[in-house]
């Protein structure tokens, strides 16, 4: 396995990824690497620096030190709208939705963040740009479709329930067209049902939209289930404790060590 | 007829500037105490134009918008680069206004150009007319409009909303923030130039931080996400000053007490977040085709 992930050229690596806040040590010495396509789980304790990791590759904060590259080249120091341009998009731990916005008009920014047409033509509203604008109506249209939320286009995004919150940030992160997804948490506060709804849901994103993705997730059989066929890093205290299968994970003495702590007497 | 013609073209000239307002702190959420800077900037530079140069009117009132717009990048740039928002921003407006107002104050010529320091630019051509202002209102209106619901507009509002996300969401926010401030300085030039032209006369004197928190408060007034909001009550914020003038002093209370009562009560502003549209006459329209066919069903 190792041998073909060599031979093929990552979309992301990281290496040696270290950021320091004030004294703490928030992400320490976390390396990785993905392959186009592949989807991965990033588990670990509450605390464990998992939200910085995806902080640092969408580059809201800046690391220490240490490198990532997409497609090979360093996106390190880039503007966080750069990096979305450059194809890597995310949902947020706590939702960021733009609350007084529709469900619609939530999506449709995701597609024209960078315009496609020039200011004048706003103004005059050109048969070019009123043709751009229909374009992004049925694109958004067909993401809300993607993700079951077409008949909630117009309602206020702060007033949908919570699970459905959750799957339109997901249409928005879809909609800035990226090569590599990141998922914060899909199914935090979601129930058993739910959960599967969602396992379903980002399974056929993954195999339709071929984009790489990786998820942070705390729901155990959410990340075994979608994890099944490739690996789970696990990040403890800020360092990479391991990676491997799921069935590989689950039974790591040093992992359930990192979740459950260490029996005294044992 | 000609007081009656005043407030008309008072409160129109207001509007315009009004609408700039409405575009940077009512869209794109940075709070302004600084657009009557931009009015005096436009509205010299328009009357430099006109009265120098010979220019028509129309085409000095544009020229008079862009250099307002031009300038703003000027406050705009290193603000927004240093990431400047909320009260910090509006501060920064109104340091710069204040300094535009002083320079004009005590610039008495430049070159061969006498713009008369603190005694004003005199001998304006009076041009304003109850006509142009509505004419000039109501092409901003339509282009405000276009401008807001287009893809640049809509940008606008998702930095208000949430700025962290927008800019996850791949929104340049220097851009869409200076192209915001850029637009918003416009049109307050343009409001600027019709005010000298009224006038026919420009004193730094009438761009005071009065002049401008009056726009950003018919911006609060009237709404925040809504053209037709701050409008309206540009219009009435001009107007009811001038019909509670037999309570001479009293009316600043009243006026006063008027906010309270509307941020109690709407904090988004009288029409926040509703847009200029036709929805509701379409759903009433809806409403009275089932009335029609229930009607018709039952009977």
């Amino acid at each position: 396995m190792s041998a073909d992930i060599q031979q093929s050229n990552p979309i992301l690596e990281i290496k040696n990824l270290t950021v320091d806040f004030g004294g703490v040590r928030a992400v320490n010495d976390v390396t990785l690497s993905l392959q186009p396509g592949e989807f991965v789980g990033l588990i670990g304790p509450n605390g464990a620096g998992k939200t910085t990791v995806f902080n640092l590759i969408t580059n809201a904060i800046q690391a220490t030190s240490g490198e990532i590259l997409l497609n090979g080249k360093s996106i390190l120091g880039k503007s966080p709208d750069q990096i979305c341009r450059l194809g890597i998009s995310r949902t947020f731990q706590n939702i960021r939705l733009f609350p007084q916005m529709t469900a619609y008009e939530n999506v449709e920014l995701g597609l024209h963040s960078t315009p496609h047409y020039s200011l004048a033509e706003a103004f005059v509203r050109t048969p070019r740009a009123s043709r751009v604008e229909k374009q992004t109506h049925q694109k958004a249209l067909e993401l809300l479709e993607v993700v079951n939320l077409r008949e909630f286009a117009r309602e206020r995004a702060s007033s949908l329930p919570y699970g459905l919150q959750r799957r339109l940030e997901m249409a928005r992160a879809m909609a800035t067209s990226p090569q590599m997804l990141l998922l914060d948490e899909p199914a935090a506060g979601m129930n058993e049902d739910e959960c599967k709804d969602l396992i379903r849901l980002i399974r056929q994103i993954h195999e339709s939209m071929k984009y790489t993705m990786i998820m942070i997730e705390h729901h155990m059989n959410v990340v075994m289930d979608l994890c099944r066929d490739s690996r789970i890093y696990v990040l403890s205290l800020g360092s990479l404790l391991t990676v491997g299968t799921p069935t590989e994970i689950q039974t790591n003495p040093q992992v359930i060590k990192a979740y459950l702590g260490e029996r005294k007497n044992g | 007829m000609g007081y009656l013609e005043a407030i008309i073209i008072l409160s129109g000239i207001n509007i315009i500037a009004v609408m700039g307002v409405s575009i940077l702190t009512g869209y794109t959420g940075l709070f302004t105490i600084g657009h009557a800077g931009f009015m005096a900037l436009g509205g010299y530079m328009s009357a430099v134009m006109v009265k120098e140069f010979h220019l028509p009117v129309i085409l000095a009132l544009i020229i008079g918008g862009f250099f307002a717009g031009l300038c703003s990048f000027i406050i705009g740039y290193p603000s927004f680069r240093s990431q400047l928002r909320g009260d910090y921003f509006a501060i920064a407006t109104l340091g710069f206004s204040e300094a535009i107002r002083l320079v004009l104050n005590n610039t008495k010529t430049i070159g061969p150009l006498n713009i008369g320091g603190a005694f004003g630019y005199m001998n304006i051509p009076s041009a304003t007319t109850v006509p142009m202002v509505v004419g000039v209102l109501i092409v901003g209106l339509y282009l405000a409009h276009m401008f807001v619901t287009s893809q640049f507009g809509k940008n606008c509002i998702a930095v208000s909303q949430d700025e962290t996300a927008a800019q996850m969401m791949g929104v340049n926010l220097l851009r869409t923030k200076l192209i915001a401030l850029f637009v918003s300085a416009f049109y307050a030039g343009v409001a600027g130039g019709l005010m000298g032209f009224y006038f026919a006369y420009l004193s730094p004197s009438f761009f005071t931080i009065t002049q401008s928190s009056n726009l950003l408060a018919a911006v609060v007034f009237g709404g925040i996400q809504s053209l037709i909001g701050p409008v309206i009550t540009a219009f009435v914020l001009i107007a009811i000053p001038q019909l509670l003038l037999v309570f001479s002093e009293w009316r600043l209370v009243i006026y006063g007490f008027l906010f309270v009562i509307v941020m109690i009560f709407r904090p988004q502003g009288l029409l926040g977040y509703v847009e200029m549209n036709m929805n509701f006459a379409r759903v009433l329209w809806n409403k009275l085709l089932r009335r029609k066919t229930v009607d018709v069903i039952e009977g």
